[in-house]
């Protein structure tokens, strides 16, 4: 079933149009991954999605409700959560204040001991450091913490920008099991990356955003062996 | 300008002791000096820190700051005068008030420029200035007014120390404490450190960043209508003089850093304590000129605050 829908969606920046129709489908309990160049539209696809740009056309449906126009603080309540790209995370605050606040979703308060117990056993290393400001963080660390913060939104869906970028490929793989484990829970995931290889490896299903339109996916290990996706983004 | 009716009142301190005092007066005076400019100096402190918590929350100067404060003055004036109502408790009267009146110019004024460039809040919170300047001119005209209120005073050795001062001084400190407590310890505290912090993360994270921003402003007007409440207890005001104060603002936040209520309070003690020191040695028309050479030495060599500063 598809938790969440977009259809036809145009979008932009003032004149600046990024999204030329995309159509997305979001199957529950599955990682879907959206890939392509730089710049092709993929943070701009995540932040209309999220709603910080609004849509100029189209539909985004969210379980069956139409969220098109609905702002982002309203839709992270709903159970829509982004881990926004370079971590975002509140840098003056504690890591245990920076989950506390990824808990502010109402429907995530009755569960935050449950989860944050929880996000402690996936990222020991954040419990170790839990009075530690986020700004004296690793980047590893502060990308574990991002992650950290999305879950303890209690989300249906998150949606991850860029988890692997400047992050060891050890980290990284470690963050994909992290999330194919959350799947295995019922999480739906929306994996924006630049790693193609990376992404195909990980996701059930996978968009290919070019000229602002998602018109090329399929299951991700059938992509792996299309030829234009072989040549155009892996190289091989 | 530099003389506006509000600054002599705070440099001659009616009503106190101090007022018969000389410059050059005895070398015990100057002890005298120092405690009056130290126990004013606190409720600078919760003046300034309004205008700090403000910028550092969402980047916006005030400019209307000075004519809350005379707005809360005025407020505890008419609850004292014409309801009887012991100052004390009018204060906390006049702290709810500011924080509505705050949430209400945040909402009228504020939020629809929030994210357009500095000139536009200023311009914005400068007519909200002019408006409260103008209807308070017409309501109340400009002649001082004077809350007649005395809880005595106390004399150690050569210093006399005014009930009302004390009194303001330890609100000011439990003040503060109070408003450390909300930003580290409740939830709706951590919203303001995280939206002052990053906005839009706050806004993915489900907070909801405008009501947050319109909380803050309610809580720095709030905070500078404390402290225009405070000093109306022992200065006479008039609608003017809220200006005055808010210069001292300026060069308190500059002093102590912005965003760190802490800072401000010990900056408002720095600037009491020259403030108490500077007519001891020199006429009384000195002290704006000294606190604003100060400033400008500031911003050339610290201009992150002398506590250092947010960023």
């Amino acid at each position: 079933m598809a938790i969440l829908e977009i259809k036809d969606i145009t979008s932009g920046y003032g004149e600046v149009q990024i999204l030329w129709g995309s159509t997305m489908s979001l199957q529950e309990g599955k990682i879907t991954s959206l890939v392509g160049a730089n710049g092709a539209g993929k943070t701009t696809m995540l932040r209309t999605i999220m709603g910080l740009v609004k849509p100029k056309t189209g539909t985004i449906t969210f379980e069956g409700k139409d969220v098109s126009q609905i702002s982002a603080h309203v839709k992270a309540e709903m159970g829509l959560v982004l881990v926004p790209e370079g971590r975002q995370l509140f840098s003056d605050m504690s890591v245990e204040e920076n989950l506390e606040m990824g808990a502010a979703p109402k429907r995530a308060k009755p569960r935050f001991d449950a989860n944050i117990k929880r996000v402690f056993e996936i990222f020991p290393r954040l419990e170790e450091r839990r009075r530690q400001k986020a700004r004296t963080l690793s980047g590893g660390e502060q990308q574990m913490l991002a992650v950290a913060r999305g879950i303890m939104s209690e989300p249906k869906v998150l949606m991850i920008d860029e988890l692997s970028l400047g992050l060891a490929p050890v980290l990284v793989l470690d963050l994909f099991h992290t999330l194919q484990k959350l799947r295995g829970e019922g999480l739906t995931v929306l994996l924006v990356e630049q790693n193609v290889q990376m992404a195909l490896a990980v996701s059930d299903y996978t968009y290919v955003l070019q000229h602002g339109k998602a018109d090329l996916h399929g299951p991700s290990r059938d992509l792996v062996n299309d030829t234009h996706i072989r040549s155009a983004y892996l190289g091989m | 300008m530099c003389l506006s009716p509000s600054s002599q009142p705070s440099v001659e301190k009616i009503g106190s002791s101090l007022s018969k005092a000389v410059f050059r007066g005895g070398y015990m005076d100057i002890l005298a000096f120092l405690t009056d400019g130290l126990l004013i100096g606190f409720v600078y402190g919760i003046a300034a820190m309004g205008l700090t918590l403000i910028w550092g929350v969402m980047n916006v100067i005030n400019l209307s700051h000075g004519s809350i404060i005379a707005l809360g003055m005025f407020a505890l004036y008419f609850l004292f005068v014409s309801l009887g109502i012991n100052p004390y408790i009018g204060v906390v009267l006049v702290a709810v008030l500011g924080l509505l009146l705050g949430m209400v110019i945040y909402a009228v004024a504020i939020h629809r420029v929030i994210n357009a460039p500095h000139l536009s809040t200023l311009l914005a919170t400068f007519a909200v200035n002019m408006i409260i300047i103008g209807l308070g001119t017409t309501a109340f005209s400009t002649s001082p007014r004077n809350v007649d209120f005395s809880l005595g005073s106390m004399s150690i050795g050569p210093v006399t120390i005014l009930g009302t001062r004390a009194v303001a001084a330890i609100a000011s400190v439990l003040i503060t404490a109070a408003l450390y407590y909300f930003l580290y310890r409740t939830t709706l505290g951590k919203y303001v450190r995280a939206v002052t912090d990053n906005r839009a993360a706050a806004e993915l994270m489900g907070i909801p960043s405008a009501r947050v921003l319109a909380f803050s402003f309610g809580l720095g007007t709030m905070l500078a209508a404390i402290a225009g409440g405070l000093i109306a207890t022992f200065f006479p005001f008039t609608i003017l003089s809220g200006t005055t104060y808010e210069l001292k603002s300026f060069v308190i936040g500059v002093l102590g850093g912005v965003g760190n209520p802490l800072g401000a309070l010990i900056g408002g003690l720095i600037l009491g304590t020259f403030e108490g020191i500077i007519p001891y040695f020199l006429p009384t028309s000195w002290v704006p000129v000294l606190e604003f050479i100060l400033f400008v030495v500031i911003l050339l060599v610290r201009p992150t605050g002398l506590l250092g500063a947010k960023k």
